[in-house]
């Protein structure tokens, strides 16, 4: 394997000295561009309590391009689709190179706490998150009780 | 010959001695009259090269840069007047021919508009086409690089490399630096995704351009270089409303319209005929937006329509099947000799003549009180109806165009061998094949446009002059079929009546 960038490096390590406070990422044992990520549910949003496990990978030319970053935990909301996939701008077209993996795992907590159906990758959840609120909660809540609270 | 066409418009009697008028004026006149307003297809364009272009384009860029500079002189002269303050030739950006560039492209290279805008609020000009960053997010940036490079003995460190040197960063308008590495994999990625004129700054939020300019400082692999001029001149020539890449194969000229219309062009290189404002294949009289409509809905519904497209079918008279070969739609029963239509089985011998019921669809009066899936199977009914005649025409081009070959081929075989004849004496044949296809194409393409008409008075007039263009075409690709008994006044004749009703329906309904 190819040397590590230095920014990479460095990411890294101020990652594991001062942590996003309920993020945690951990690169993998083999592969230093694969972080293994878990993301605490903010508090005050249907996802409070859950752990949402998820993975991020630095492609060959980051921090050009973004990093490509998916839930492995099932979860219902409205900008992430079935495949675990997220719908945020700055993973697409409002990448910047200056932006980091903290940023981006900040983002992705951010859009925990606050869903955008109006821009929707998983169109029948965002309907019924415009429909009918409440019971999108309702779901949400108890998908993260199935899914992201039992270890 | 000039005064026939318009004759054949006598259904409009009150207006007929009007009309009579004018034809007259017409016929006289055509001499000087320019062609623009007796063809109502004419066109006025030039193919270009990819130099040809590039000259015309740097034409454009020098022509604002000239006149923005004399601007700037003149607004500094009268600022120096009003107020001595060298605030503004301090602020002032220098409109570099890079920055020209942007302009006209985020202008549409509209130079007037770009000129005007800059005499009214150059800053705000210089904002909106991402020259210049967004008032409120430049001055902390711009405040913060300043403290940076006041305390000189501190390397700089990159934001994105993290790496600290003191030599070779580059920076936009907006002030955000970074190193010169960074930027070359910056442009690196983007120009590997097919962004060129579109490339900002590296910097979270900031929208700052890279210009033309700053690239090619940074860029300094040959193979790069290229490719990055190459996707620039690409979206040039797409910004340019006057310009368009001709859409055949591999083929790199640029079709030039000083007036650009949605009008037939055709490349001189690669002989291929396009819509200049569409660039695919040429419609009228059908628009733009309509026939994109009706060919996606073609695609979407070939399921559907696919049971038609069988080749033969059974003679209505005697009910032994027959196979369509040729264009022409006006088919006789190799059997019974019966002359029947191949599109709606009718009888040939009402179906020339009188009023022509062939082309036009009749709607349903009643179909809004009926239920829901009566409508469906109506709407579904009506969608054959026009996808039935517009598939059925495309395919006698296709079937005509064999045909002309074959009498291409038959014609070099009389004048070659059996000397009856020369090339002059049969010239007259090949062009009554290509006029056909012409008025076929064009026929073709009458469908679309009926089937998203609302039923009004104006499409009565329409199916009206489609019908008796239908009927023209099948007359003549019946006669050209049957050349060699035909006399040849009598086709010329045919030809002349064909091309006269296509015009018609164009000066009446093509409305570029
Ligand atoms: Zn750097
Ligand atoms: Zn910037
Ligand atoms: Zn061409
Ligand atoms: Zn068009
Ligand atoms: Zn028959
Ligand atoms: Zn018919």
């Amino acid at each position: 394997m190819c040397s590590l960038p230095r920014r990479i490096i460095k990411e890294t390590q101020r990652l594991m000295q001062e942590p996003v406070p309920g993020i945690s990422a951990v690169p993998d044992d083999n592969n230093a561009r694969y972080f293994h990520v878990i993301v605490t549910g903010p508090e005050d949003s249907p996802f409070e309590g859950g752990l949402f496990k998820l993975e991020l990978f630095l492609p060959e030319d980051y921090p050009m391009s973004a990093p490509k970053v998916r839930f492995i935990t099932k979860i219902y909301h409205p900008n992430i689709d079935r495949l675990g996939r997220i719908c945020l701008d700055i993973l697409k077209d409002k990448w910047s190179p200056a932006l980091q993996i903290r940023t981006v795992l900040l983002s992705i907590q951010a859009l925990l706490s606050a869903p955008n159906p109006d821009d929707p990758l998983a169109n029948d959840v965002a309907e019924l998150w415009k429909v009918n609120e409440a019971e999108a909660i309702r779901n949400a809540k108890e998908w993260t009780r199935r899914y992201a609270m039992d270890n | 010959m000039s005064g026939q066409g318009e004759s054949d418009m006598d259904y409009s009697d009150d207006e007929a001695g009007y009309g009579d008028y004018y034809a007259e004026a017409d016929t006289y006149d055509l001499e000087q009259v320019d062609i623009s307003k007796s063809d109502p297809e004419y066109f006025e364009f030039e193919c270009l090269s990819v130099e040809e272009v590039e000259r015309l384009l740097n034409e454009s860029v020098e022509m604002l840069s000239n006149s923005l500079k004399i601007l700037s002189i003149k607004d500094l002269n009268i600022y120096e007047k009003v107020c001595n303050n060298n605030k503004l030739l301090s602020g002032c950006t220098q409109i570099t021919p890079a920055l020209a560039k942007v302009l006209l492209h985020t202008h549409k290279w509209a130079i007037q508009e770009v000129t005007d805008k800059y005499r009214s609020d150059s800053q705000a000009l210089l904002v909106e086409s991402q020259i210049e960053p967004r008032p409120e997010s430049s001055t902390s940036h711009r405040r913060q690089q300043r403290s940076l490079r006041s305390n000189s003995n501190v390397p700089l460190i990159c934001a994105v490399c993290v790496e600290a040197t003191n030599e070779g960063y580059f920076r936009l308008a907006c002030g955000h630096s970074f190193c010169s590495l960074c930027w070359v994999m910056h442009f690196q990625v983007q120009i590997s995704q097919g962004v060129s004129t579109g490339i900002t700054c590296m910097a979270p939020g900031c929208e700052v351009l890279a210009t033309e300019d700053f690239a090619l400082k940074i860029i300094t692999l040959p193979d790069l270089r290229k490719k990055y001029q190459q996707f620039t001149f690409q979206d040039y020539v797409k910004s340019h409303p006057q310009l368009r890449f001709c859409p055949g194969p591999n083929c790199q000229v640029i079709v030039r319209a000083k007036l650009p219309k949605a009008k037939k062009c055709f490349c001189q290189s690669c002989k291929t005929a396009f819509c200049f404002n569409c660039g695919i294949d040429y419609h009228a009289p059908t628009d733009c937006v309509t026939v994109k409509k009706w060919l996606t809905k073609c695609a979407d519904d070939s399921e559907t329509a696919n049971y038609i497209s069988a080749h033969t079918k059974d003679c209505p008279k005697c009910h032994i099947c027959i196979e369509k070969n040729g264009g022409c739609n006006h088919m006789q029963c190799y059997s019974c000799k019966h002359d029947f239509c191949w599109m709606c089985l009718g009888d040939w011998k009402t179906h020339g003549s009188e009023y022509y019921e062939c082309s036009r669809y009749k709607d349903n009066p009643n179909i809004a009180n009926e239920s829901a899936h009566a409508q469906a199977r109506e709407a579904l009914k009506k969608y054959l109806h026009y996808y039935e005649r517009w598939e059925n025409h495309s395919k006698s081009l296709k079937l005509e165009e064999q045909h002309f070959k074959k009498v291409s081929k038959k014609i070099t075989g009389k004048v070659m061998n059996s000397g009856s004849g020369t090339w002059i004496d049969w010239q007259y044949l090949l062009d009554a094949s290509n006029l056909l296809a012409k008025c076929r194409y064009t026929l073709q393409y009458t469908y679309p446009y009926a089937y998203y008409m609302e039923p009004s008075s104006r499409k009565e007039l329409f199916e009206y002059q489609q019908a008796s263009l239908e009927a023209e075409i099948e007359n003549l690709s019946w006669k050209i079929e049957r050349a060699e008994s035909t006399d040849r006044g009598d086709l010329e004749n045919q030809m002349d009546v064909a091309e006269k009703r296509r015009l018609t329906l164009l000066k009446d309904f093509l409305n570029v």
